[in-house]
């Protein structure tokens, strides 16, 4: 029911309905807000101009979204999070000198982290083999590729790989996704 | 088949490059092993961002979000015709190679001036009324035997008149009196959006003109035995 609601918003957004994005803006704020304000380590000033170019994106987008490739939170978090990698990116281009300091790969946890524990999510990946958990810290939430990593790591890009598909299915198997259809 | 189940990994985490990006859409349809992986494996993927704090969001952030949005696009609605242009040419960059870049780049001058010689010459207007281009949408390649098959459709509206403008490149070649057409797509159904041939180097371009107040959702191209279709008969090469 609530897919639908999303779906209609989201087609009001693309058709220019302003209290469209602003009830998406009240409806999703903090997901996104929390979401990078984790991916910016905590940087507040950051986290604000992402937020906005994620607005912004969903104004100005051409891209429908379509309940049946997925749940809009999945879609919308799939889009901030491209935004994150990009303006990380470019961010990295200015510095490019300061660039793969190992202290910047040498711990993935970080002040936020140690709070959350208490969520599922949380928990579960606390459960991985450090090397799983560093991949998907690295991965996921420092915007690394799956070939920059294996290049970090000194590593085989195959050995990466199938340490994502074991990290995925050691998280799934710790949160018993299995129930969920 | 081997190969292409290696992709799913570099899938799920978006990393795969456009044409591999469809092609592995096509793959998960027919290999129930990689259909039955990507289920499993996308789920934990999609919980992933779950795992942060919830923070107090400042309330004037509110404001500051939408303002930026909402005065974007007046700043952005008062840009010039050509500030459109240099926005659509750094688009085009970053989409084509600069050889491709600069055909459409040429095509598009081509169709201006064109336009413009057009309405002088029929001297029905005392100004020239500006050509502006409301939507560019990428058409990739819809078939796995011609994966490089690509082009741009752009809407373009001069007055009250608007026009879709198709431009393809690296098209199979076409025999006899088959051709491409172009189906608009609009709730389900599909209406004949114009037809082509490309040239030997499979590049192709066509311009239809749009009844007053169509719109559609969707583009796509396929190979017709002859120019009679009303509905779509042959495979489809390319779309949005």
């Amino acid at each position: 029911m609530k897919e639908k609601h999303d779906a209609e918003l989201m087609r009001l957004v693309n058709e220019k309905h302003r209290h469209a994005l602003d009830e998406l803006y009240d409806r999703y704020i903090k997901l996104v807000y929390g979401f990078v304000m984790k991916f910016c380590n905590g940087n507040e000033d950051k986290t604000k101009e992402i937020v906005q170019l994620v607005f912004l994106r969903l104004w100005t987008t051409n891209s429908h979204y379509d309940p049946d490739q997925g749940s809009f939170v999945n879609w919308l978090l799939t889009i901030t999070r491209n935004i994150c990698i990009d303006y990380l990116r470019k961010e990295k281009r200015h510095t490019r000198h300061h660039q793969e300091k190992l202290e910047e790969i040498a711990d993935p946890a970080n002040a936020i982290e140690q709070r959350v524990n208490t969520n599922d999510i949380a928990m579960a990946k606390n459960k991985l083999p450090t090397a799983q958990r560093k991949l998907i810290d690295l991965l996921y939430w420092k915007g690394y590729s799956l070939s920059e990593i294996a290049k970090l790591e000194q590593e085989p890009l195959g050995t990466i790989k199938s340490r994502l598909h074991q990290a995925l299915k050691g998280l799934r198997k710790h949160l018993e996704l299995e129930d969920i259809k | 088949m081997r190969r292409d189940c290696e992709h799913l990994i570099p899938y799920i985490a978006n990393e795969l490059k456009e044409s591999e990006h469809m092609a592995f859409v096509e793959h998960l349809k027919n290999c129930t092993e990689c259909k039955k992986e990507y289920q499993e494996l996308s789920q934990a993927w999609h919980a992933l961002p779950f795992d942060y704090t919830e923070i107090e969001v400042p309330e004037s952030l509110k404001g500051e979000v939408l303002g930026f949005v909402f005065d974007h696009k007046r700043k952005s609605g008062t840009e010039t015709f050509m500030a459109k242009m240099s926005k659509l040419a750094m688009i085009l960059k970053s989409q084509f190679t600069p050889v491709s870049a600069s055909i459409v780049a040429v095509l598009l001058l081509a169709i201006t001036g064109l336009g413009i010689a057009n309405v002088q010459e029929n001297n029905r207007h005392a100004e020239n009324i500006p050509i502006e281009i409301l939507t560019a949408i990428r058409l990739k390649a819809a078939n796995q035997s011609h994966p490089g098959a690509n082009g741009i459709a752009y809407i373009v509206q001069q007055g009250s008149e608007k026009n879709l403008v198709v431009q393809v490149n690296e098209f199979p070649d076409v025999e006899g009196s088959q051709v491409y057409q172009v189906w608009l797509l609009k709730d389900g159904k599909r209406e004949n959006g114009g037809i082509f041939k490309p040239d030997e180097n499979g590049f192709g371009l066509l311009t239809y003109q749009l009844a007053a107040g169509q719109t559609f959702d969707q583009i796509g191209i396929t190979v017709e035995p002859d120019v009679n279709s009303s509905q779509p008969r042959g495979q489809k090469i390319a779309g949005s």
